[in-house]
């Protein structure tokens, strides 16, 4: 009894001197500094440009078309023809976007390419075969939708296409289906109002797109973030990576169809008219499109497809009137 | 103080001078001979208990913890295949897609634990853990919020999944490989460790029964005696333990050898196949997700695909065929290179259908269940490669526990022969001291 005693208040003492000779910090076995946020694949902060101020670009008029030459009976295409060598193949190869909501984007509840630019695919598909479904869809990056065309990979792009003067050097463009405008996506809640507020701050567009280059060129310059598709950047904005995202209302809007929590601010700060692009090399082909637009607008199906997509998002527009430099 | 020094004569001086004669020699002698003896017999037993140690090592957690590396790259690697088959099948996803991602999910989390309960200080192994552990939980919510808005009809799901797939691409299946690689080797180091033969121990013991042999030559010239039954015990102990151990080795050395050369090397060259068929899969899954060969799926593709098709030098399943030590794991590995081709020939179909325009059919031949289907043939071949990796598993634990079995009772053996040596020495000796009073 003694000795366990005498052991018992001997091992205190050893265990006091101890604990009074302890000195250190707590060992942390895990420290993380901070957390690692996923990225969309390809993200770019301020790419170099690409469309550079070395190519003297010739003034023009980008909404004026080539003017159409009347409209052969579907499934009949003139022999030699761009349209017949596309009617032989039996398929219209259309580069389109399946990101981009209300315009192009596939529908993941039946995974078909849907919206405002598809139909004008399946319009011409329609003028071509008589069957507006024979077509190959091939989804392209806003970067790829020139050198797509160049490589002759598709016979058009229906894809949210700016028409400008610098791009005509390299393509065709049918004549304008619709006239966006640049404007600015924001948090619910944020404090932005306009473009000249966002100097500094993270901002998402695509890249290759015309958005991007106005983004560099506006006095109160952003950091650009680039990404390849325009969904990557509402899922930026929604994982709080951007401030915001700034490209033509038209797909923006199709954003906040998509999140109520997000909307547009400040006005229109540029003219966006979408053409359809065309290899520069088919002449012919543009005429046919153009025919095809100027048939869509009469008969009505142009205004039936807005008020299927945009008439909610965007509010009430009349065709644009087409324009021709002969 | 001079006169006092001489008196008290050293300890040492002492020694050296009683050792000059007999008597004092065969002191000094045994007391050297039970010594070394003692040494000897500790050194081996420890040895062998090492030996032993790591054998018990390989199986119970070298080859294990490898396996689970292997385990998590495939969940994975799997998971992210199905997330974007089950986004291609459009409206609500397949309920057989869903249970797969979540079992894959489930089987990589519970492998990630069993992976990282035993990184063993290695850093660059902890690194690997570190990232997934961190990463999976994000990769997990990116595809729920995918879900989410798929269910919705908006396509900033894509976008998510895309994203999701991006980080499983670039961060996590990089990080599974590399921990898969550390942890085989250390299965090799291990297994390399317990083939070795330990030198040391058998030069000690030689040079013990050598120096027996030497005690009882001069013995006999000393006392004109030819035998000294103490000392015969002992060599003949000795001798006993170093042939036992020796054999026992050597017997345990071939079997590790065999567990090696026909179970972990030949799985290696099946999970190398697995992991490059699993890439693959994805990559044949994604290009159709992304509608086209932005991202360079395809070309992974091509440049993968030769590993376990086609008559290329670079053939694993092949290497794996001629690696096979039973007909029926051979067997095995034949109808996995017939369902890869299979399966190849499927793909070439995919990319034919979605290059000429029908992109529904190229998914249905894709992900749908028909016998000639990508997935059927891909499934098939998953299937024949786990048969097959876990007859090798099999064999690498039948054999390396085999080793194990050789050496048992060594230990102890070791030990009470070493006892048994000295006991003999230390009586031998003290017979022939009694002769001198």
């Amino acid at each position: 009894m003694t000795r366990t005693r005498r052991l018992a208040v001997g091992l205190a003492a050893l265990l006091l001197a101890a604990g009074c000779s302890a000195t250190g910090r707590p060992v942390d076995l895990a420290s993380v500094a901070s957390a690692q946020r996923p990225e969309p694949v390809g993200v770019v902060v301020n790419p170099p440009t690409t469309t550079g101020a070395a190519t003297q670009v010739p003034e023009c008029d980008p909404a004026a078309s080539l003017r159409p030459s009347g409209l052969p009976a579907a499934g009949a295409m003139p022999g030699g023809s761009t349209m017949r060598k596309i009617q032989d193949r039996g398929r219209l190869i259309a580069g389109v976007d399946q990101n981009t909501f209300l315009f192009g984007f596939r529908n993941p509840t039946n995974s078909t390419i849907e919206g405002f630019d598809i139909d004008r695919v399946h319009e011409i598909a329609a003028a071509i075969f008589g069957d507006p479904n024979k077509v190959q869809f091939k989804v392209i990056t806003s970067a790829e939708r020139i050198p797509a065309l160049q490589k002759g990979e598709v016979d058009i792009v229906v894809r949210t296409m700016t028409a400008t003067c610098a791009r005509w050097v390299d393509i065709n463009f049918s004549a304008i289906y619709y006239v966006a405008g640049q404007r600015v996506l924001v948090d619910k809640a944020s404090q932005i109002t306009g473009v000249d507020q966002l100097g500094g701050q993270r901002v998402c567009a695509a890249k290759g797109s015309t958005s991007l280059n106005k983004l560099r060129d506006s006095p109160a310059p952003p950091v650009v973030v680039a990404v390849d598709n325009w969904s990557d950047c509402l899922l930026m904005l929604q994982q709080g990576q951007v401030a915001g995202v700034s490209t033509d209302d038209t797909i923006l809007a199709g954003m906040i169809a998509q999140d109520p929590n997000v909307k547009m601010v400040g006005g229109r700060f540029s003219q966006e008219p979408y053409g359809i692009g065309i290899p520069k090399a088919n002449e012919d082909m543009v005429r046919f499109v153009n025919a095809v637009l100027e048939k869509s607008i009469t008969a009505g199906s142009w205004a039936a497809s807005y008020e299927k997509w945009l008439i909610k998002a965007v509010g009430q527009a009349a065709p644009p009137t087409l324009k021709y430099r002969d | 103080m001079l006169t006092a020094e001489a008196t008290r004569v050293s300890p040492l001086r002492r020694v050296t001078r009683s050792a000059a004669t007999t008597p004092g020699r065969l002191t000094v002698i045994a007391v050297g001979l039970v010594l070394l003896t003692v040494v000897t017999g500790l050194f081996g037993a420890l040895t062998l208990q090492t030996k032993q140690d790591t054998l018990g090592e390989l199986v119970d957690h070298r080859e294990p913890l490898t396996a689970a590396a292997q385990q998590i790259y495939r969940s994975l690697s799997d998971a992210d295949a199905t997330a974007a088959s089950a986004f291609l099948s459009g409206g609500n996803e397949p309920a057989v897609l869903r249970t797969r991602y979540e079992y894959d999910i489930a089987q990589a989390g519970a492998a990630l634990g069993k992976a990282s309960s035993d990184v063993g200080g290695d850093s660059l192994a902890a690194e690997q853990v570190n990232t997934l552990s961190q990463q999976l939980p994000v990769y997990t919510g990116l595809v729920e919020t995918a879900r989410a808005n798929n269910r919705q009809g908006f396509p900033a799901g894509a976008a998510y999944l895309r994203e999701a797939s991006g980080l499983m691409r670039s961060k996590i299946l990089p990080a599974a490989e590399k921990l898969y690689e550390i942890d085989y080797d250390r299965l090799k180091a291990g297994q390399a460790e317990s083939r070795s033969f330990p030198w040391f121990s058998l030069l000690l013991a030689i040079g013990l029964l050598g120096a027996l042999i030497a005690t009882q030559l001069f013995l006999t010239r000393k006392t004109n005696r030819l035998i000294n039954v103490g000392l015969v015990v002992a060599s003949a102990a000795v001798a006993v333990a170093l042939i036992w151990s020796t054999v026992a080795l050597l017997v345990s050395s071939a079997q590790v050898g065999d567990g090696e050369r026909n179970g972990s090397d030949q799985v290696d060259v099946l999970v190398q196949a697995r992991i490059n068929s699993l890439k693959c899969r994805a990559d044949e899954t994604l290009t159709l997700v992304a509608r086209g060969d932005g991202p360079g799926y395809e070309k992974e593709w091509k440049e993968l695909s030769v590993t376990f098709t086609g008559d290329g030098d670079g053939n694993l399943l092949r290497q794996a065929k001629s690696l096979a030590s039973s007909p029926a794991l051979s067997g095995e590995v034949q109808q996995a290179l017939e369902n890869a081709d299979a399966w190849v020939a499927a793909h070439r179909k995919i990319r034919e259908l979605d290059d000429t325009g029908q992109y529904d059919v190229a998914v249905a031949m894709a992900i749908g269940g028909a016998p000639e289907s990508a997935a059927t043939a891909f499934g098939k071949l998953d299937k024949n490669m786990i048969t097959a990796l876990n007859a090798g598993r099999e064999e690498f634990f039948i054999q390396t526990k085999r080793g194990g079995q050789a050496l048992t009772g060594l230990v102890p053996g070791v030990a009470a022969l070493a006892l048994l040596a000295a006991a003999g020495i230390a009586l031998g000796i003290r017979e022939r001291l009694r002769e001198y009073r």
